[in-house]
């Protein structure tokens, strides 16, 4: 095995190292905290240098196989530009919370567990977004879902103890689901490796019908760690229960491993088998026409659910928990209308990429509303909007960063949320669906509602006590900056989510990198 | 073929017999309940890897085409991982409950339930 292709793992590498070391460095809370923010930059240089990588190969896949066993006996880690893609959002936004947990968290706080938990969080995003193996999969969830749940009880009081409950039992239920249906598919199709589940599933030597099924299960956990409805109910109370900067990665990166599942294993993976029975309301003979009727009503059930309670919410981490269920159905809406699109075809290829890019704009924008939430937190004690008020007076650059937070997932020009919305309404346009059309709108005038209100109750009005933390601020607005450098140059941005969502539907380009046959 | 309906009837009754635990109100039978669908799944993860065969790891690797004689060895594999992995979420939640008790004086859901802000908001017409 040549050099170069360790960099598959580097990020990997980078965050169970700093993890540990954090680990081994508690009696050194300094040296913790500074080992801690230079393995976050050791992360983010490795995802950099892994898409360098990824860009640079003539087919855009890095094949790794651990320990030297090839495929399909082995388990690979997979780099492509899909995995590359939701690498950056889980690098920017989880380098953008440590320095801000650094300055959010008392000192004490952070010694124990927080830094070698965030990064064992980290080794779970990373790990989910490269392998290619089934049940690894499920492996890497469960390391991310490990670390997070102590990380939602991390205040262990009254309200974090409860959320934490109701966190930890949906997602136990969840991850024995997960496994049974992993346990089921592997009977059937007699194989965990991914690409080797495509082959067999494409070429008809497995039975499609009993994958069918089983994926649907699947489905329902990557519905609930995505949090999008009827599995959105664990989302409030997480949400407001964890500190600030976990919950920016909970929202921003977490929910967007959910995301990340059901494009890889629906759009490579399980579309490679037709359907061999007829269904009712299944129009076409892919899988992916069963699973696009699905996710168009859990993304309408979400735009709606999240707009409507997101407008009623008495405070501001309520507003922006409710805010993003109703988000993330505008992530599944195009994926929706790309899985009953023909398949391969411009549509899905557009569809997929419209749901990357508005991942991407969400993952930063709700990354910096939580922090921003977190530093109004720490500045005057609280994020109920009867108690605050004035702080665009108090602080116009924190009050400006908010802004252009706000304004990116409402969608205004030129920021990164205009084009993720625009895709949006471009891929309801090109399918002449009005449906598609309406539901985007609705959610669209009921984000300018929310934030309205937000910015009405705690930005103008009485200016109400207010202690500058500059470090918080300064990590809002730097996020603010990049989402308007985003907007500004976003042709490269679209370009690599296109590349992305290609990688993402050419199944024969997956299975040949990896197992190196001919689909 | 016996095998088959006995381990399928088995398999049932425990997720039947998990998801009952599940829906009490009782904390502590709650995380008995998720631990028993936990283990009723590597249960089903080993009846996956078939009775055909008696003897464990031995030549003709590769599950499904494997000589007769030879029971599958990967899936075995697989659920001493899951094993692990339910080992630390169960001592998780059970400290959890402990925890709860300890905040809330109760593992009763129903009280749980009652002091949360979203049943406090309901009852003001406040949340969704």
């Amino acid at each position: 095995m040549a050099a170069p292709d360790h960099v598959v793992v580097a990020p990997l590498l980078a965050a169970l190292a700093t993890a540990i070391a954090t680990l081994l460095l508690r009696p050194l809370p300094r040296a913790q905290r500074a080992v801690s923010v230079l393995g976050g930059v050791a992360y983010a240089v490795g995802v950099a240098v892994l898409y360098r990588g990824v860009v640079a190969d003539p087919d855009g896949y890095l094949v790794y196989a651990l320990s030297n066993w090839e495929a399909p006996f082995g388990i690979v880690v997979v780099a492509d530009p899909l995995s590359a893609f939701m690498l950056v959002i889980a690098a920017v936004v989880g380098l953008a919370a440590l320095v801000f947990s650094v300055g959010y968290l008392d000192p004490a706080d952070q010694t124990l567990a927080y830094h070698p938990l965030f990064h064992l969080m980290l080794v779970g995003v990373t790990g989910a977004f490269l392998t290619g193996d089934l049940f690894n999969l499920f492996v890497w969830f469960e390391v991310m879902l490990m670390a997070s749940y102590v990380l939602v009880v991390f205040y262990s009081g009254p309200e974090h103890t409860r959320a934490a409950l109701h966190y930890a039992v949906l997602n136990l239920i969840g991850s024995a689901v997960m496994l049974l249906a992993v346990g089921g598919i592997y009977a059937v199709t007699g194989t965990l490796n991914m690409a080797d589940i495509t082959a067999r599933l494409a070429s008809g030597a497995a039975d499609p019908v009993p994958v069918l099924g089983l994926s649907a299960v699947l489905f329902s956990v990557f519905a609930l760690k995505a949090g999008i409805v009827p599995f959105q109910f664990w989302v409030p109370a997480a949400y407001r229960a964890a500190p600030a900067p976990v919950t920016a990665v909970l929202a921003g990166v977490v929910k967007k491993v959910g995301i990340y599942a059901v494009i890889r294993l629906y759009f490579t993976v399980f579309a490679a088998a037709t359907l061999p029975v007829s269904l009712p309301f299944v129009a076409g003979e892919s899988f992916l026409a069963f699973f696009g009727p699905v996710m168009f009503a859990m993304a309408v059930g979400s735009i709606i659910f999240g707009g409507v309670a997101a407008v009623n919410q008495p405070d501001l981490d309520g507003l922006l928990a409710y805010s993003s269920i109703g988000q993330i159905g505008f992530i599944v809406l195009p994926l929706a209308v790309a899985a009953t699109a023909p398949d391969g075809g411009e549509l899905m290829v557009l569809g997929v990429a419209a749901a990357l890019v508005y991942s991407l704009n969400h993952g930063l924008a709700k990354g910096l509303l939580f922090l921003g939430a977190g530093a109004a937190r720490r500045a005057t004690g609280t994020t109920q909007f009867d108690d605050l008020g004035g702080l665009s007076e108090r602080d116009p650059v924190f009050a400006g960063s908010f802004f252009l937070g706000a304004l990116a997932l409402i969608g205004i020009p030129p920021l990164s949320g205009f084009f993720g919305k625009f895709l949006v309404f471009d891929v309801g346009v090109r399918a002449g669906s009005t449906t598609v059309l309406g539901v985007a709108l609705v959610g669209a005038i009921f984000t300018i509602a929310y934030f309205s209100r937000a910015w009405n109750r705690a930005f103008w009005g009485e200016p109400v006590d207010y202690e500058r933390e500059p470090l918080l601020v300064a990590v809002v607005a730097v996020l603010a900056v990049g989402l308007l450098a985003l907007g500004v140059g976003f042709d490269p941005v679209f370009r690599a989510a296109e590349a992305a969502a290609e990688a993402a539907v050419n199944r024969s380009g997956y299975v040949d990198a990896v197992l190196e046959v001919e689909l | 073929m016996t095998t088959t309906y006995v381990m399928a009837s088995v398999l049932g009754l425990l997720y039947a017999f998990g998801t009952f635990l599940v829906l009490r109100r009782d904390l502590v039978r709650v995380v008995w309940g998720v631990t028993i669908m936990a283990q009723a799944t590597n249960v089903y993860l080993v009846t996956m890897g078939g009775f055909d065969g008696s003897v464990p790891v031995f030549g003709g690797h590769g599950g499904h085409d494997a000589a007769a004689g030879v029971q599958d060895p990967l899936v075995q594999a697989l659920v001493l991982t899951a094993i692990v992995i339910g080992f630390g979420t169960t001592a998780f939640a059970l400290v959890l409950t402990y925890r709860v008790y300890e905040e809330h004086g109760t593992i009763d859901l129903q009280q749980l339930g009652e002091g949360s802000p979203d049943a406090a908001a309901t009852e003001d017409g406040g949340d969704a």
